[in-house]
């Protein structure tokens, strides 16, 4: 298929004849329409991904994609006459996901793998016209990531070495203060690409057809004579369940488009608006009655966190960030009575809920994404401190969750300590609003200290267990002691917590409280200003 | 027939073991106990099947993500 030549005199005087223009504006649209043609198209199919355009196409508002730089690619002549166009490897545009306005944008691994193209100004990837769109309507954006970076053929191209950075991040990190940024990988990405798929606010990649990683097999080989699949360097069960390099996979890209929608649906178009509310078909009333057996009694045996969350926030409200990642930790977001929160338990079932390394960088994140789009935080609380051991000294917890701790009291939207078992150390520390309201609710099997009372009696009471007759009942003695004193009553009485409430008023009491803050949370929209030096 | 792997999500002692073998376990179920951070720790099946044996034993120490037993669905 071609376009005529243009050269034919004017038609006649007031109805000039802008026909051949049209034409060729429909060619070249065609052109784009067809990506990198039906054989590369097929082969990607064949690999069990979907193109980009399919991709916009499932993931927003039936019609709603306006695509830009819909143009942007090489032409091919014949003297002057046009016979083809090669698309530029990126689609992208502007588009609504449940009615909200969206930047959204990907490679089209179909040409050329999706790598960079040069033209006078980018399209997306790092940087380019989708970034600057998000930025400049102050809207979120999407990246499809499906491409694999740099390539040193592109010194050939140039006739020189790009200096890295020259398309930096600089607008991503922009965005990371401003608007939500999500980051689905749809394919093997390394280098750029993949460094773009960290910098998000909550990222998500396909079970069996992405991986991700700082370079791929051919180049760890190389350097490291490691022979490895790309699967095993950089697919879910690393990136998602070992690293923690992207938050959370799904088992389809359809599954990844709803999960994309739904996380949007928690977050507000920019840091100047608050999230959307919602009406809550589940009344803020509503006292959940099996919230109070859910604690086991003896202080042994742990209980499923995530199934009390589900029994506090609004039915089936709870969407969970990183669930195989740092599982000490519980993280996500959810609505009560229709407002959205930020949700964070620990996990008694795995190391009684200890905060360990992955659980501190699961933290920070969490809580500095809820601060920066003004959520409002609630802790359930059931953290016996850091995780002890060498292993854990080694693995450096001891910094990472001084850093949660100093997150935690940098963050400046309202938070809710519930406290449901222990909420000991520096850790429990973590989870109260030391420069905010420091509001702390304790349920009646709540516990707190400086160190649990078993660890800590054999090391203050050392002397006085060593000269006992029997050192053992005598630790007993001293540890039944404290025990009666530490009572979470006491501490009421001396207003050392806030409240102690029945298990099943968590909801009204937190629902009162939260609906209340919303006008507050008014007063705060905007950018946070970020100081100092994190530990 | 594939495999199911039971593995423990922490670092601890064998506790208890609650099933035997030859037992069906469904999805959900406890397999064993660990003690860990003073805490019951359960390596919970994620899938049901029946147990085929055990690798540790009562007080056996365990490393996070170990695999300690191996059923087949």
């Amino acid at each position: 298929m071609s376009v005529k030549d243009q050269s034919k005199p004017h038609a006649q005087a007031g109805r000039e004849d802008w026909g051949p223009e049209v034409e060729e504006l429909r060619f070249r649209r065609a052109e784009a329409r067809a990506l990198g043609g039906a054989a590369a198209v097929a082969k990607h199919h064949e690999r069990g991904r979907l193109t980009i355009r399919e991709r916009v196409e499932r993931l927003v508002d039936a019609n709603s994609f306006q695509e830009v730089g819909t143009l942007t690619g090489q032409g091919r002549y014949e003297g002057t006459r046009l016979t083809g166009v090669t698309p530029a490897p990126y689609v992208m545009g502007l588009a609504s996901i449940d009615g909200r306005p969206v930047a959204v944008g990907g490679e089209d691994f179909t040409i050329r793998g999706g790598s960079s193209w040069s033209g006078d100004r980018k399209k997306g990837g790092q940087g380019g016209f989708v970034e600057d769109l998000a930025a400049s309507y102050c809207i979120p954006l999407v990246n499809l990531i499906d491409g694999a970076g740099g390539s040193v053929t592109s010194i050939n191209r140039r006739g020189h070495a790009v200096f890295p950075g020259v398309h930096g991040f600089e607008r991503s990190v922009e965005l990371l203060g401003k608007v939500p940024v999500v980051c689905a990988v749809l394919g093997s990405a390394a280098g750029g690409p993949a460094g773009r798929a960290i910098l998000s606010h909550w990222s998500v990649m396909v079970d069996g057809t992405s991986q991700v990683f700082a370079a791929g097999p051919p180049v760890v080989e190389r350097s490291l004579g490691q022979k490895i699949s790309k699967e095993d360097l950089g697919g879910p069960q690393i990136a998602v369940d070992v690293a923690g390099t992207i938050d959370n996979r799904v088992a389809s890209e359809d599954a990844c488009f709803a999960e994309i929608r739904r996380f949007l649906s928690y977050m507000p178009a920019n840091v100047w608006e608050l999230p959307p509310q919602v009406p809550s078909a589940d009344s803020a009333d509503r006292r959940d009655e099996e919230l109070l057996s859910l604690v086991p009694k003896d202080r042994r045996r742990p209980y499923n966190m995530k199934k009390l969350i589900g029994h506090v926030v609004d039915r089936n409200s709870f969407f969970e960030f990183q669930p195989t990642f740092g599982k000490a930790l519980i993280t996500g977001l959810a609505r009560m009575n229709g407002k959205v929160v930020g949700v964070v338990g620990n996990n008694p079932m795995i190391y009684g809920g200890a905060m360990d390394v992955k659980a501190a960088r699961k933290q920070v994140r969490f809580v500095e994404m809820c601060d920066c789009f003004h959520i409002p935080l609630i802790f359930f609380v059931d953290v016996p401190g850091f995780m002890v051991g060498k292993d854990a000294e080694s693995a450096g917890t001891l910094r990472e969750g001084m850093r949660a701790v100093f997150v935690g009291l940098q963050a400046t939207v309202p938070m809710y300590t519930v406290v449901v078992r222990k909420c000991y150390g520096m850790a429990g520390m973590g989870t109260t609003d030391k420069n905010g309201l420091d509001f702390k609710i304790a349920w009646p099997s709540a516990e707190w200290g400086s160190l649990p009372i078993e660890g800590g009696v054999a090391a203050a009471f050392r002397r006085e267990i060593e000269s006992a007759p029997d050192a053992k009942a005598r630790e007993q003695e001293i540890e039944a002691r404290l025990r009666a004193v530490a009572s979470p009553f006491r501490t009421a009485e001396a207003f050392g917590v806030e409240e102690i409430i029945d298990p099943r008023e968590t909801r009204p009491y937190l629902c009162r409280f939260i609906d209340a803050a919303q006008a507050r949370l008014k007063t705060t929209l905007g950018p946070k200003a970020k100081y100092g030096v994190r530990p | 027939m594939a495999e199911i792997e039971a593995r423990t999500d922490v670092t601890g002692a064998v506790w208890k073991i609650v099933t035997q073998v030859g037992q069906r376990v469904e999805a959900g179920d406890t397999i064993m106990i660990i003690e860990s951070m003073k805490m019951e720790i359960p390596v919970i099946s994620e899938e049901g099947g029946v147990i085929q044996k055990f690798l540790v034993e009562e007080k056996t120490p365990v490393s996070e993500g170990q695999v300690v037993a191996v059923l087949t669905p």
